[in-house]
């Protein structure tokens, strides 16, 4: 399901708040403001204008924590999806269902829906890994990190160019080339030259084949 | 496609892909082809993997001739190359003694480059297959067969041994060479086959799990 479609759903079911991001983690629209402070046992409250990733890494609630890793995960390509799933409280045996989803194209971010979704919380639940493990790097959409010679470098790469290719098309030495490769290949995190140039390609950076 | 003596007839130049099973495999069809370049002097060798990897194929193929091969590789007829973890490195490394073997006139290069997996001087997997589609393009210009031994036995991902029919025109199997119908150009094969292979996609669905209190991230492995 698209992120698109997420956010519809959530709009026709008329349950929860919705914040939808901009590639760096400001609230850009939603159904008003994202309410979801649900009795003390929600997320955090967030306005129009937020930076919820600012907001939410540095928040002292591990669930807020956790929504602004998996929005992280969402905007660095590791996934399209994530759900959160919390108890506000053994007491209250209040639960609550947050989902992150990409949106794609130009102004990529992220749709996450938050709401209630029942009164109790299921029996036995697996055991926790720490949320902290997720990426502390910067969230920027990844085409935004490169300089423009780097842009014209991956544009070549996705070209299937080679690094003497580029240079001749460039103008330009060929150790040159590989120290701006090398460069673009860290900038967008990927390990390898392929993974760079799927990635440009997913995320629309450049145009496609 | 066979010569009149009943070996392989490779095409000028061609771009082969090895399909073996163990090492036994490997060394015969290895030593068989580069032993046919050995004893005529327009002939040049080269022996590419990883580091080292090169040295062993031609101590290897001096116990098969049985005779020291270090003139041949001093006066530069028998190249040994290296592979690199930086695939376009790794390319260069395959293009510099193509052109410095046309240069000294050769009129044909035995080539084989001897294929491995995840290892830590070699490329990643991905950029590893760009760089075997991508040597099509760059041997077109050069008097070389090419041989590129897969190992069927060691392959750890389907996508791999897809990716060994997809990037070479040639196969060598049991012996026999085959024109490859499953080869694709390498612009078609970086659109239609890197840019979706299976672990460079990131349509991971996880999960964080209700917790008393707290949360947790977990792998959902269910679609």
């Amino acid at each position: 399901m698209g992120g698109e479609d997420v956010g519809r759903e959530a709009l026709d079911s008329g349950r929860g708040g919705i914040a939808v991001l901009d590639s760096a983690g400001n609230i850009t629209w939603t159904d008003e403001a994202w309410t979801a402070d649900d009795e003390g046992g929600g997320l955090p409250r967030a306005a129009i204008g937020t930076n919820l990733l600012q907001a939410y890494r540095g928040h002292e609630d591990p669930r807020a924590q956790a929504v602004a890793n998996g929005i992280v995960a969402v905007f660095e390509g590791k996934a399209m999806y994530f759900e959160i799933e919390h108890r506000a409280s053994r007491e209250s045996g209040r639960s609550f269902l947050t989902s992150v989803a990409a949106l794609r194209g130009d102004g990529a971010g992220a749709v996450v829906i938050h709401k209630v979704v029942g009164g109790r919380a299921p029996p036995n639940p697996p055991p926790p890994v720490d949320v902290r493990s997720t990426s502390t790097a910067p969230i920027r959409d990844g085409m935004e990190r490169l300089t423009p010679r780097e842009r014209e470098v991956l544009e070549l790469m996705a070209a299937g160019s080679d690094n003497r290719a580029i240079a001749a098309k460039l103008g330009i030495q060929y150790t040159t080339v590989r120290g701006h490769v090398r460069s673009v290949i860290e900038k967008v995190g990927a390990r390898s030259r392929l993974e760079a140039v799927a990635r440009a390609y997913r995320n629309g950076w450049v145009a496609k084949l | 496609m066979r010569t009149s003596s009943g070996a392989p007839a490779y095409p000028i130049p061609s771009h082969v892909a090895l399909l073996h099973y163990g090492e036994s495999e490997l060394r015969d069809a290895v030593s068989e082809f580069l032993l046919a370049g050995l004893d005529r002097p327009s002939e040049a060798l080269v022996c590419f993997g990883e580091p080292g990897v090169g040295e062993r194929l031609l101590r290897y193929l001096e116990s098969r001739v049985g005779r020291d091969l270090s003139p041949d590789y001093r006066a530069g007829r028998i190249v040994v190359g290296a592979a690199d973890p930086d695939v376009d490195r790794q390319l260069q490394n395959v293009i510099a003694p193509l052109e410095a073997l046309r240069a000294s006139g050769f009129a044909l290069v035995r080539f084989v480059g001897i294929v491995a997996w995840n290892a830590p001087d070699f490329p990643p997997p991905e950029d590893f297959l760009w760089f075997e589609s991508k040597l099509n393009e760059v041997i077109s210009g050069f008097p070389v067969i090419g041989l590129c031994p897969y190992d069927l036995a060691r392959m750890p991902a389907r996508a791999i041994v897809y990716g060994a029919l997809e990037t070479h025109p040639f196969v060598l199997s049991g012996g026999a060479l085959r024109q490859n119908p499953q080869f694709m150009a390498p612009d078609r094969y970086l659109r239609e086959r890197l840019l979706t292979l299976p672990w460079l996609q990131d349509e991971v669905r996880t999960a964080i799990q209700p917790l008393g209190g707290g949360v947790g991230i977990h792998d959902r492995h269910d679609p």
